[in-house]
C-alpha cells in the first residue's frame, strides 16, 4: 500500500491497462461430479510446499513495478487453507502485486469459519464468493457437493457478519432432475439472502469429469431446449429482482460487478499464479501446467507459464476482445477496440456483422457499440465461432 | 500346369444368397487360406464391403484342388456382387470364365437376379452348376427350389448340389462338379497371346494393375505388350495371381486369371474389355469385349474445399480404373463451384462411389440431387439430353420432355399381387404381363419411369412382400411425360444443386417431402431459415430449418480464455466440414441422407 500513492496510481492507470492477479489454490476435500478445475486432495505438507512455490513463482513474474488493481483467489477451495496459511499466501501476494482495490476469494460453505474470515478481512479481502450451487439438499447430493443447506446459511451469516464490501453467491441450474419450479425456489431463496452479486451457471458437461462419464453412459442427458428455457427464466427473474445482468452468467446490484472478471473480458492483463493459473501479461498469453508436480518442477527449473504460450497480437486480442466482450451486456465499442488493436483484420468482422444485426442477434448503437440481444447471448458461442473465423480469414487475405 | 487341368468359374446369385460365404469354404477346403487367417466373407476385402455386408467388386482368386481323379486342378474362382447396381461386375466376370455356380438361397428360392444372372451366364455360353445353398436353415424349402429350378430356369433339378456355406455342407461336391462339369479353358490354341482385361485398379505402390484372363499364349515380365484397341505398347513389369492377395508368378499361361503390371502410367490408357497381346507378335483379332454400360442416374460431385478440385479429379481417374461403370465429366454450379457430373448404375452405386472417394482418396465431397437423363424436344425440332435439371431449357421453348423407363421383372408371392399393383400404379407404372412362376409366385413384367424407382421402390417392394419380393430391371424406352423442374430455395435463394425434375402431378408431394427432409437434415441454424420448393417461381411447399436454441458457454474466466478459444476453433472447423450455401451450412452427404430417410 505504502509504495503506491494515489497520484501515481492515476497516472499509471492512464498509461497502462489494469492488471489483475489470480491465485489458483488447487486443493479440494473431494471432487465434485461436474468439476473440470484443476484440484487435488492435499496430502502431507502439500499446502506448505504450494505456498512456498507461489512465492517462488511471484518472484519470477516481471511485475515491472505495476500494482494489480484486482485480485482473485479461486480453486479448488481456497478456504481449505488454514488461517495461518491464508495469511502467508496473502502476504506473498501483497508483497509482489500490491494492495488491490478489489480482492475476491472463493469459499466453499463448509470451509467458512470465523478465524478464516477474520484473516481474510485483516488482509484486505473485499469480496467473498460463496459456492452455494443449490439450496436443495437432494440436488446438492446428486452433484457430489460436500455441504448442506444449513451450512450455507451459517456461512452466509458469518460472512455478512465479517463485513465484506461485496458478497457473491454461485448457483447452478439445469441440474439432472431439476425442474423449473425447483430452480425458481433456489433463486427466491438466494434473493432472500440479498447478496450483492449472483453468478448463475448452467451445468456444463466438461470432458474428464464424472458427469461426462455419466453422459457418455446415457445416465444423464443433454437437453439444450431445457437449458435455454432455464437461462431465459433466470434472466427475467433476476432483472425483476433488481439484479442487473452484466454478463451471460453474472448479475449484480449497482456498483458490485466483479472488476477482476470485467478486466479479463476487456482483454486487459492478468497474472495467474499456481497450477493451471493463466496469464495474459507482458506480451504473452500462457498458463501454468494444470498439475501440481509439473508446476513445482517448472518452478524448480526457474520457469513459469510454460503451457499454451502464444504471443499477444492485435489479431488475437481484437478477436477475443470482441468475442468475450460480447458476452457482457454492455457489448463492445468497435471504434475503441479499433484504436487499441489497429493491425487486426477488422474488415472480416464488418462483413459478417450485417447478418447478425438483421438476424436479431446483435444491436448496434450510433457510436459503434455492438451488443448481443438476449437471443444472441444464448448463442454467444456460435456467434463467437463466426467472429473468430471472420478475423482469421481477413488476416489470411492481408497476408496473401 | 496344362490348360486342361485349369477351370475358370464364378459364383453368381441374387443378393445375399451366400456367394462370399461359400467362397470362404472353398478357400478353406483347398487350403488357399488357413483357418487362422480366415475371416467371415474373406473376399469382401474393402472396408465398405465388410461394413455393409455386401460385395461391391468382383474378387478373383486362384486355388489348387486335388480332385478325386487323382489330378490336381488349378481353379480360378471369381466371387461376384449380387446387387443389381453391380450387375456390370457380374457380366465382366462371366466373360473370363467357362462356368458359373448359380446359388439359390434355400429359404428364399429363385429371385429376380437369380434369373437375370442365369440368363447372362447362358448368353455367354457358360456351364451353369446350380447350388441350393443355406440348406442348414430351418426354413429351407428344397422341394420348392428344385421345382423353381426346372420351371423358371429350365435347369434339370437333379443337377442341383445341396450345400451350406455356413455349415460347410456340399463343398467337395461343388469342387468335383467344377472339375467334371465345367469345360477346360476355351480358345487356347489361338496362335498368339490374347488376354482379356476384365478389371483394373490403381495400387499406390505399383501403379496401374490390370486384371487379365489369358486365353492363349503366355505373358511374362520383361516382354513388350500391346493393347489392341489403341495399339499402345508398354513393357510388362510383373505378372501374378490373386491368392487372394497379389502374388507374383513367373508367367501367366492359357486359362490363367491374374494381374499384369506394365509401364503404363496413366489411368486413362487402360480400357476395360481390351485385349492384351504381344507387341512383336500381335494377334489378328481382339477377344470379344464388353458392351459399354449406360449410366442410369447422374449427380454432380463437388469438392467441399474448392482447392481440392484437382485431388478429386485424380481420385475419379483412379477410381474409374477400378469401377468401369463410373463415368464423369467436368461441370460447374453456382452454389458449389467447380466439380464433376458423374453417372452411376443406380443409387447404391452412387453412394458407394462417394464413400470410396472420401475414404480411399481422402477428398471431402458434396453431391447434388440425383437425376436421370431426360430427352427434351424443342419447338425448333432439336432434341437435347438433359442429365442436370439446371440445363433444362426455358419452358417456352420446349415441345415435350421424355423420360427413361425401365422394363422390370418383379418376382412376388401371389398373395401380395394386389398391393404390388397399387405400388406400380402409384409410381406411374404399368404391368405389361403376368406370369406364374410356380404355384406360389408370380412374375410381373412392368414398365416404370426410372426416376420413380430410384428412391424407395425397392424398399417398398421389400416391405410389401415381407422380404420375399425382388426385382431386376433394364433400361427401356423413353416416353413423353408431363415433367417440370422443381427448384429448392434455401433462405429465399434458389440453390441449383438441389433442383430436380419431377412429374407435375407429384411435384407438390415430393416438394413437401424434400423440404421437410432438408429442413431436418440441415443442422439447427442461428437464424430463421426457410426451405421452399417452387415451380416456375411459384412456391409449392415450405418448411423451416430448426433454430439453434442455445450455444453458449456458461463459465468463462481469465483462466478459460485459451481453452474457450480452442473450443471455438473446434466449432469453427466443424462448420468447415459443411458446405456454406448462402448463409446456411449443409452437410456434404445431405442428399444421400435425404434419399435414405425416404420411407
Ligand atoms: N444360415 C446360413 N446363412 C448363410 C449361409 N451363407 C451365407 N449366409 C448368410 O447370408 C448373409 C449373406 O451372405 P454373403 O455370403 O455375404 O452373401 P452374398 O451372396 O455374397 O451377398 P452379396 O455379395 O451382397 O450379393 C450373411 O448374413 C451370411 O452369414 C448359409 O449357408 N447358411
Ligand atoms: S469444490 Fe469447486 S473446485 Fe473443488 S471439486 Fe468442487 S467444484 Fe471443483
Ligand atoms: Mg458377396
Amino acid at each position: 500500500m505504502a509504495g503506491f500513492p494515489p497520484a501515481q496510481e492515476k497516472a499509471q492507470a492512464a498509461a497502462v491497462p489494469p492488471l489483475g492477479v489470480y491465485v489458483h489454490v488447487p486443493f479440494c476435500a473431494t471432487t465434485c461430479d461436474f468439476c473440470a478445475f484443476y484440484q487435488t486432495v492435499p496430502k502431507g505438507d502439500a499446502v506448505r510446499r504450494y505456498v512456498d512455490a507461489v512465492e517462488t513463482e511471484a518472484a519470477l513474474v516481471p511485475w515491472d513495478s505495476r500494482r494489480a488493481s484486482t485480485a482473485f483467489w479461486g480453486g479448488g477451495t481456497p478456504g481449505l487453507l488454514k488461517a495461518a496459511e491464508i495469511e502467508r499466501l496473502g502476504r506473498i501476494m501483497l508483497l509482489y502485486a500490491g494492495q488491490p482495490d478489489e480482492w475476491s476469494v472463493e469459499l466453499a460453505p463448509a470451509t467458512v469459519t470465523p478465524e478464516r474470515l477474520a484473516m481474510l478481512k485483516q488482509l484486505g479481502v473485499t469480496r467473498v464468493s460463496l459456492g452455494v450451487q443449490s439450496f436443495d439438499a437432494g440436488l446438492l447430493d446428486a452433484l457430489g457437493r460436500q455441504h448442506t443447506p444449513a451450512q450455507v446459511y451459517r456461512a452466509y451469516d458469518l460472512i455478512r457478519g465479517a463485513g465484506f464490501a461485496s458478497v457473491n453467491l454461485d448457483l447452478m441450474f439445469a441440474l439432472p432432475g431439476q425442474e423449473e419450479v425447483q430452480w425458481r425456489a433456489d433463486l427466491t431463496e438466494a434473493m432472500r439472502l440479498a447478496p450483492d452479486h449472483l453468478s448463475t451457471y448452467c451445468l456444463t458437461f466438461e470432458e474428464d469429469t464424472a458427469l461426462w462419464v455419466k453422459l457418455s453412459q446415457g445416465k444423464v442427458k443433454l437437453d439444450p431446449d431445457k437449458e435455454a428455457a432455464f437461462y431465459a427464466r433466470t434472466w427475467e427473474f433476476l432483472e425483476a429482482a433488481g439484479y442487473a445482468q452484466y454478463e451471460v452468467s453474472n448479475f449484480a446490484r449497482p456498483g458490485h460487478a466483479c472488476r477482476h472478471n470485467l478486466n479479463t473480458w476487456h482483454m486487459h492483463e492478468w497474472v495467474g499464479l499456481g497450477p493451471s493459473g493463466a496469464s495474459q501479461h507482458a506480451g504473452w498469453r500462457a498458463a501454468n501446467p494444470p498439475d501440481l508436480t509439473q508446476w513445482h518442477a517448472d518452478l524448480d527449473a526457474g520457469r513459469r507459464a510454460t503451457a499454451d504460450r502464444v504471443r499477444l497480437t492485435d489479431d488475437l486480442l481484437a478477436a477475443d476482445a470482441v468475442i468475450f466482450g460480447l458476452r457482457m451486456n454492455e457489448g463492445v465499442s468497435l471504434p475503441r477496440l479499433r484504436r487499441r488493436f489497429p493491425a487486426a483484420g477488422w474488415s472480416g468482422l464488418e462483413d459478417i456483422l450485417p447478418k447478425f444485426l438483421l438476424g436479431g442477434l446483435l444491436v448496434a448503437s450510433t457510436e459503434g457499440r455492438i451488443s448481443l440481444t438476449p437471443r444472441g447471448r444464448l448463442l454467444a458461442d456460435a456467434v463467437g465461432a463466426d467472429i473468430l473465423e471472420a478475423f482469421e480469414s481477413a488476416a489470411k487475405v492481408t497476408v496473401k | 500346369m496344362p490348360a486342361k487341368l485349369t477351370r475358370n468359374f464364378c459364383i453368381i446369385a441374387h443378393v445375399d444368397h451366400g456367394k462370399t460365404t461359400l467362397s470362404d469354404r472353398l478357400l478353406e477346403y483347398t487350403s488357399t487360406i488357413t483357418k487362422r487367417e480366415m475371416t467371415d466373407q474373406h473376399l469382401d476385402a474393402m472396408d465398405l464391403e465388410k461394413e455393409r455386408g455386401i460385395t461391391i467388386k468382383m474378387h478373383p482368386v486362384v486355388m489348387n484342388y486335388p480332385a478325386k481323379d487323382g489330378k490336381t486342378y488349378k481353379l480360378h474362382l471369381t466371387d461376384t456382387p449380387g446387387h443389381v447396381d453391380f450387375a456390370y461386375e457380374v457380366s465382366r466376370s462371366l466373360a473370363a470364365c467357362e462356368g458359373a455356380l448359380l446359388l439359390i438361397d434355400a429359404a428364399q428360392g429363385v429371385e429376380a437376379q437369380t434369373v437375370a444372372n442365369a440368363h447372362l451366364a447362358e448368353q455367354q455360353g457358360l456351364k451353369i452348376i446350380p447350388v441350393i445353398n443355406k440348406i442348414d436353415l430351418p426354413s429351407a424349402n428344397l422341394e420348392l427350389c428344385m421345382r423353381q429350378l426346372e420351371d423358371i430356369l429350365t435347369i434339370p433339378a437333379e443337377e442341383a448340389i445341396l450345400a451350406s456355406g455356413k455349415s460347410g455342407i456340399g463343398i467337395q461336391d461343388i469342387l468335383e462338379a467344377v472339375v467334371t462339369r465345367i469345360p477346360a479353358p476355351r480358345w487356347t490354341d489361338y496362335p498368339t497371346l490374347r488376354a482379356l482385361v476384365f478389371d483394373s485398379k490403381y495400387d499406390a505402390y505399383r501403379g496401374v494393375v490390370s486384371y487379365a484372363r489369358v486365353f492363349s499364349g503366355t505373358i511374362r515380365a520383361g516382354e513388350m505388350m500391346a493393347l489392341m484397341s489403341t495399339g499402345q505398347r508398354s513393357e510388362v513389369k510383373e505378372v501374378g495371381v490373386f491368392r487372394p492377395g497379389m502374388e507374383k508368378v513367373a508367367s501367366l499361361g492359357p486359362g490363367d486369371v491374374g494381374y499384369v503390371i506394365s509401364s503404363i502410367k496413366s489411368t486413362e490408357d487402360i480400357k476395360i474389355g481390351d485385349t492384351i497381346t504381344h507387341a512383336n507378335k500381335p494377334a489378328a483379332d481382339m477377344l470379344p469385349g464388353y458392351k459399354e454400360v449406360r449410366p442410369m442416374v447422374y449427380c454432380g460431385l463437388y469438392p467441399l474445399e474448392s482447392d481440392d478440385y484437382e485431388k478429386l479429379k485424380v481420385a475419379l481417374g483412379k477410381l474409374r480404373l477400378n469401377d468401369s461403370a463410373l463415368v464423369y465429366s467436368s461441370e460447374s454450379s453456382v452454389a458449389l463451384g467447380f466439380g464433376f457430373r458423374c453417372g452411376f448404375l443406380g443409387l447404391l452405386h452412387m453412394e458407394v462411389v462417394q464413400e470410396r472417394i472420401r475414404r480411399e482418396y481422402d477428398v471431402e465431397i458434396i453431391s447434388t440431387y440425383p437425376s436421370v437423363v431426360y430427352k427434351v424436344k424443342k419447338h425448333n425440332g432439336d432434341v437435347i439430353e438433359v442429365d442436370n435439371p439446371i440445363n433444362l431449357p426455358d419452358p417456352g421453348s420446349i415441345e415435350d420432355i421424355s423420360e427413361p423407363t425401365i422394363k422390370a421383372a418383379v418376382h412376388i408371392p401371389n398373395e401380395f399381387l394386389g398391393d404390388m399393383m397399387n405400388l406400380i400404379m402409384e409410381k406411374r407404372g404399368s404391368v405389361d404381363h403376368t406370369d406364374t412362376l410356380d404355384g406360389a409366385r408370380v412374375m410381373l413384367t412392368c414398365t416404370l419411369p426410372l426416376n420413380e424407382i430410384l428412391v424407395d421402390f425397392n424398399d417398398r417392394l421389400k416391405s410389401i412382400t415381407r422380404g420375399y419380393g425382388s426385382m431386376d430391371y433394364e433400361l427401356g424406352e423413353y416416353r413423353v411425360s408431363d415433367l417440370v423442374r422443381m427448384d429448392i430455395l434455401v433462405n429465399q435463394d434458389p440453390v441449383d444443386a438441389f433442383a430436380s425434375i419431377v412429374h407435375r402431378t407429384k411435384a407438390e408431394g415430393q416438394g413437401r417431402a424434400l423440404c421437410e427432409k432438408l429442413a431436418d437434415i440441415i443442422p439447427p441454424q442461428m437464424f430463421k431459415i426457410a426451405v421452399q420448393a417452387a415451380i416456375g417461381g411459384k412456391i409449392i411447399a415450405r418448411d423451416n430449418v430448426r433454430e439453434m436454441r442455445k450455444d453458449v458457454t456458461s463459465k468463462c474466466y481469465g483462466g478459460d480464455i485459451s481453452r474457450k478459444r480452442k473450443l471455438l476453433d473446434k466449432q469453427k472447423e466443424g462448420k468447415k466440414k459443411m458446405k456454406l450455401i448462402g448463409k446456411v451450412s449443409i452437410p456434404p452427404d445431405a442428399f444421400i441422407q435425404v434419399l435414405k430417410t425416404n420411407s
